[in-house]
């Protein structure tokens, strides 16, 4: 069961492109924006275990359609014999809030949308943890989305038929290979029964590694 | 086929999962279950039987995902798939089982959240229902989206011949569906549309469903139906995890609370359906009584009319300059600013009005409703003398809404209340007709009494319909007042309806109007007005209407009252308005100050040097301070979004002068098709606006003929394209395209995170921009202002 109480504002802030301190305004108007948008979500998330299998087209997670394709995943899964696939949401509400506010005045649009972004990214981290726990014989790797590296956004949708996502969560993919609600992420856990070597998510696996303003300025967004 | 028939033995046997079954026969994850009706027709046959052997009345046939959208890659038809499907149905069908077209969720979300609009999500039901014609009856289950079960609904309803429709939605444990949907609203609104069961199937299992089944019981006299999984997935397995026999013991708190139609969902097997059959048909049906309230909701939100709720009469163009010139303009953002307002101020419920002369009110009451609806859960009142903008409105409606208004006449009888029965609305009847007002209460109870009784007989609910007596203005019919609230009292009293009442008109003419108005509404409430039509942002009329329900002791304990005049009464310290100037409000994302402050500049200033001599000046500053990292994005959005405060004054005084315009010329702006990612179109759409540009904002998913299209027709130099995946761009390359060869002329500037200023040059575009800032810079630079 996932509950958000709070979100992570430094990270908020800095997907709202704010790289300094806010003023009491700035800070008011995120206050507001919290509060509406925390009342608006639903977090939650759908997950599956599947054993691996090397074929000539990819990874495939046995029992399901899902090919993981490319050289990225590949490494990622490196020494692993099952992976944990999930899709976190935060549900309708959080598109809503952010057209309503976005409606209201852009500024609460902006980081309204920026809040939320913060927010899945903690669903994810709380999710990973819940479902970790159950999963005790197993060492796990950091999570991987498609659009890192070479994996490609096309397979969401093998992805999201894979965990049930639509029944379990209420995430689609619409045409173009978009999450749908808005506010949704898949990824793939390695998981195997010896440590794994955790090779350190980079930037080199970022899809916005060509245009990442913390990267021009030679910075990191964590 | 008849409701008799259905419930021969008072109680109707579904199947289980079919899905559960595929996939224990080898079907993989994800996987085309429907496939299977043409590959393996004797493995679809069996599982019916064993379903039916089971005890099965109906069985679904094995077409949950057989829409044109998931069946694209197939290779087959939906009327094949369809059909082969309910062959292998009949094949196993016994002579007394029915076979159900079973149809799940499209699988793409509607408008706005996704990209399907209600009309194809209606398109492609309406093919599955006509496809499907040889099955018994109808069945939409694992819904979670009211507005996609009433696109399917009508669908059935208007293609379907009549046969029976089931529908089941999806609950979680906090009572409301994956999309918000609330249970009482499902209820309200498909009972309205005319369904013939409810209830509720997967997400959850046999135990957990039952307060969600206790309280959909609650909400509709329909037979309710109960279809739960055998408890949740194990994550590993995939295995649910309740056995037969206890799955069917489960099924007997349903009974008792007098659900009819049982079956099950994902894991369970014919085993379970056995089970339960056993339990329900040792069972006698239970008798409800239910008695559901005069209520009306959106699909997140019911409004129970159990005491004073205000509708807010401000989405209404009479008298309204701006508001004229926003219907002009498609200016729907202006529109949706009013509904928040109203809102925010306490408004139940909003009325709609978006009648003018110039324009085409059915299309526009469509578009509003769904942006409306887009950004309010607060349910709405159709307010249209024309039926073919209400039936428009009604249809894309999401909800049970209140359509305003029928009246005494014949024309207007049987016109509008057969749209209110159709679509399941309630209707505010006002007490006129060809005569006229009648002068006195006696005159207009009649009128009001027949309205109901036309009502009645065409089986609207009396709790459906609200009564509007309708208030005359003081000033000039001073003796009428009372016969408006004496009636309104008769009304309430001896037909035991709702009333409606527009409190506004009553002070029109005289001094201190809202002091005459304000102890009119009190008044009203005192008579038994529980629908009062007034505007919620005048703060002494909202705050009369909740002092008259904690003192009518509706309000219990005064907890609302007290939430909202009970608080801090001391709001920290704010710098006075007067003391600064309109370039420093700006600065400092003051906007209420900024309105303020350019108000009085207007007085000294032509709405032009306003803006050249202040408004642009405090941007350009904020401008440079962004650019050169002293203030970062939220900061110049602040001061952006204080400066549009400053230009809807601007806006107001032009439009009330009729004085020409401010543009600086005509921008065309859109998210590329496929894209939903719209945040940074509209941050660019208000600092053009803040620099006096005309800007055309055609939205998000926007298909790239029409983005040339407006261009063409508005005759812009420049269009602004935005995307925000790799996996949109090729559409932003294929609008430049067709842009260039439609207006070889026009300039194109694109946007986006994952744009680059090569991939811009790349794809045809002219300008690259960064940031909201250098589309400002992009559109001086061709525009030459």
């Amino acid at each position: 069961m996932i509950t958000l109480t709070a979100i992570d504002r430094v990270q908020a802030f800095r997907y709202a492109g704010m790289q300094a301190q806010p003023d009491a305004q700035l800070s008011a108007a995120a206050d507001e924006c919290e509060k509406r948008l925390l009342s608006a979500v639903s977090p939650r998330y759908a997950e599956r275990v599947y054993p691996l299998e090397q074929t000539a087209q990819g990874i495939l997670c046995r029992g399901s359609r899902l090919v993981l394709t490319g050289k990225d995943i590949a490494a990622h899964l490196e020494g692993c014999s099952h992976a944990l696939l999930f899709c976190v949401t935060l549900g309708e509400g959080a598109d809503r809030a952010i057209r309503t506010a976005a409606a209201q005045d852009i500024l609460m649009g902006l980081l309204t949308d920026a809040m939320a972004s913060a927010a899945a990214e903690q669903v994810c981290d709380q999710a990973e943890a819940e479902m970790l726990t159950r999963l005790p014989d197993f060492h796990a790797t950091w999570r991987f989305s498609a659009g890192y590296g070479d994996l490609p956004l096309a397979l969401q949708g093998d992805f999201l038929g894979a965990v049930d996502a639509q029944r379990r969560a209420g995430v689609c993919v619409s045409e173009s290979g978009l999450l749908i609600p808005r506010k949704s992420v898949t990824a793939v856990i390695g998981l195997s029964d010896k440590p794994v070597e955790q090779h350190r998510k980079g930037c080199a696996a970022c899809n916005l590694s060509t245009t990442c303003p913390y990267r021009a300025k030679g910075a990191h967004c964590r | 086929m008849t409701a008799e028939v259905l419930f021969k033995s008072g109680f109707l046997m579904l199947d289980g999962g079919m899905g559960t079954m595929l996939q224990a026969g080898g079907l993989e994850m994800g996987g085309i279950p429907e496939m299977l009706n043409f590959t393996h027709p004797e493995q679809i046959q069996a599982i019916h039987r064993a379903y039916i052997e089971a005890g099965a009345d109906v069985v679904y046939t094995n077409t949950f995902g057989a829409n044109r959208l998931k069946m694209a890659k197939t290779g087959r038809s939906v009327q094949e798939i369809i059909t082969a499907a309910i062959q292998n149905a009949r094949a196993a069908a016994k002579e007394d089982t029915l076979v159900a077209l079973d149809i799940g969720p499209i699988g793409q979300l509607l408008e706005p959240t996704g990209t399907l609009s209600f009309e194809e999500a209606y398109d492609i039901f309406r093919e599955q229902i006509e496809a499907g014609k040889d099955a018994d009856l109808y069945i939409f289950e694992t819904m979670t989206d009211l507005l996609e079960v009433r696109a399917g609904v009508l669908a059935a309803k208007e293609n379907g011949g009549g046969k029976p429709i089931f529908v089941t939605m999806s609950f979680e444990e906090n009572g409301r569906t994956f999309t918000g949907c609330e249970i009482s609203a499902m209820a309200l609104t498909l009972e309205g549309l005319g369904v013939d069961a409810i209830g509720v199937n997967c997400s959850l299992g046999p135990v957990e469903l039952v307060p969600i089944v206790q309280e959909l019981c609650r909400w509709t006299t329909l037979p309710v139906i109960v279809k739960p999984n055998a408890g949740l997935p194990d994550p590993v397995t995939g295995k649910h995890s309740f056995a037969p026999e206890r799955f069917g013991a489960c099924m007997k708190p349903y009974a008792e609370m007098g659900a009819r139609i049982f079956g099950g969902c994902c894991g369970t097997t014919p085993d379970h359906i056995r089970e339960a059959a056993k339990v329900i048909r040792a069972m006698e049906p239970a008798e409800r009584e239910v008695s559901i309230p005069a209520a009306v909701c959106s699909a997140n939100q019911t409004v129970v009319i159990d005491m004073p709720r205000i509708i807010g009469e401000r989405i209404n163009p009479t008298g309204k300059k701006r508001f004229k010139q926003a219907l002009l303009e498609h200016d729907t953002d202006y529109i949706l600013g009013q509904a928040i307002a109203q809102v925010q101020a306490g408004a139940d419920i909003l009325d709609v009005n978006v009648g003018l002369p110039d324009i085409d009110e059915t299309e526009m009451m469509q578009t509003c409703v769904k942006a409306i609806q887009g950004i309010t859960n607060t349910p709405l009142q159709l307010d249209t003398t024309k039926p073919d903008a209400l039936e428009a409105g009604l249809r894309v409606y999401n909800g049970k809404p209140i359509v305003n208004s029928v009246n005494g006449e014949e024309e207007s009888l049987s016109t509008v209340l057969p749209l209110v029965k159709k679509y399941g609305a309630a209707v505010v009847g006002l007490t006129l007709d060809k005569d006229g007002i009648p002068k006195t209460a006696e005159g207009r109870f009649a009128i009001a009494k027949r309205i109901l009784e036309r009502a009645l007989a065409l089986g609207i609910r009396r709790e459906d319909v609200y009564i509007d007596c309708l208030t005359l203005t003081a000033s000039a019919e001073q003796e009428g007042v009372m016969e408006t609230l004496k009636a309104l009292t008769r009304v309430k009293e001896e037909l035991g309806l709702r009333t409606v009442l527009g409190v506004s008109n009553i002070s029109f003419g005289l001094p201190s109007r809202e002091l005459v108005t304000r102890t009119f509404l009190t008044m009203a409430l005192h008579a038994g007005l529980d629908l009062p039509i007034i505007n919620p942002n005048t703060e002494s009329m909202t705050a009369a209407v909740r002092a008259y329900r904690l003192l009518a002791n509706y309000d219990k304990n005064a907890v609302e009252f007290i939430s909202h005049y009970g608080g801090e009464t001391t709001a920290a310290p704010k710098p006075a308005a007067q003391s600064m100037t309109l370039g420093e409000a700006i600065a400092a994302g003051l906007g209420h100050e900024a309105a303020e402050l350019t108000a009085s500049l207007l007085k000294e200033k032509s709405p032009m040097d306003a803006v050249n001599e202040q408004l642009i000046p405090a941007l350009d500053k904020a401008g440079t301070e962004f650019e050169t990292g002293k203030i970062f994005l939220p900061q110049l959005i602040s001061s952006a979004a204080a400066a549009q405060k400053a230009f809807e004054v601007i806006k107001q005084a032009i439009s009330e002068s009729g004085s020409g315009s401010v543009s600086r010329g005509t921008i065309v702006i859109a998210t590329v098709k496929g894209d939903i990612h719209d945040i940074g179109k509209n941050i660019v759409k208000v600092l053009l606006e803040n620099y006096g540009y005309t800007v055309i904002d055609l939205g998000k998913d926007v298909p790239c003929e029409a983005v040339a299209e407006a261009a063409v027709q508005q005759k812009a130099p420049l269009v602004g394209l935005s995307a925000l995946m790799t996996t949109t761009l090729p559409s932003m390359e294929e609008t430049i395209r067709q842009l260039r060869a439609c207006c070889p002329e026009v300039k194109v500037m694109v946007g986006g995170a994952v744009l680059t200023a090569d991939y811009a040059a790349k794809i045809g575009a002219d300008f690259y921009a960064k940031d909201a800032k250098e589309a400002v810079d992009i559109a001086k630079q061709v525009f030459g202002v």
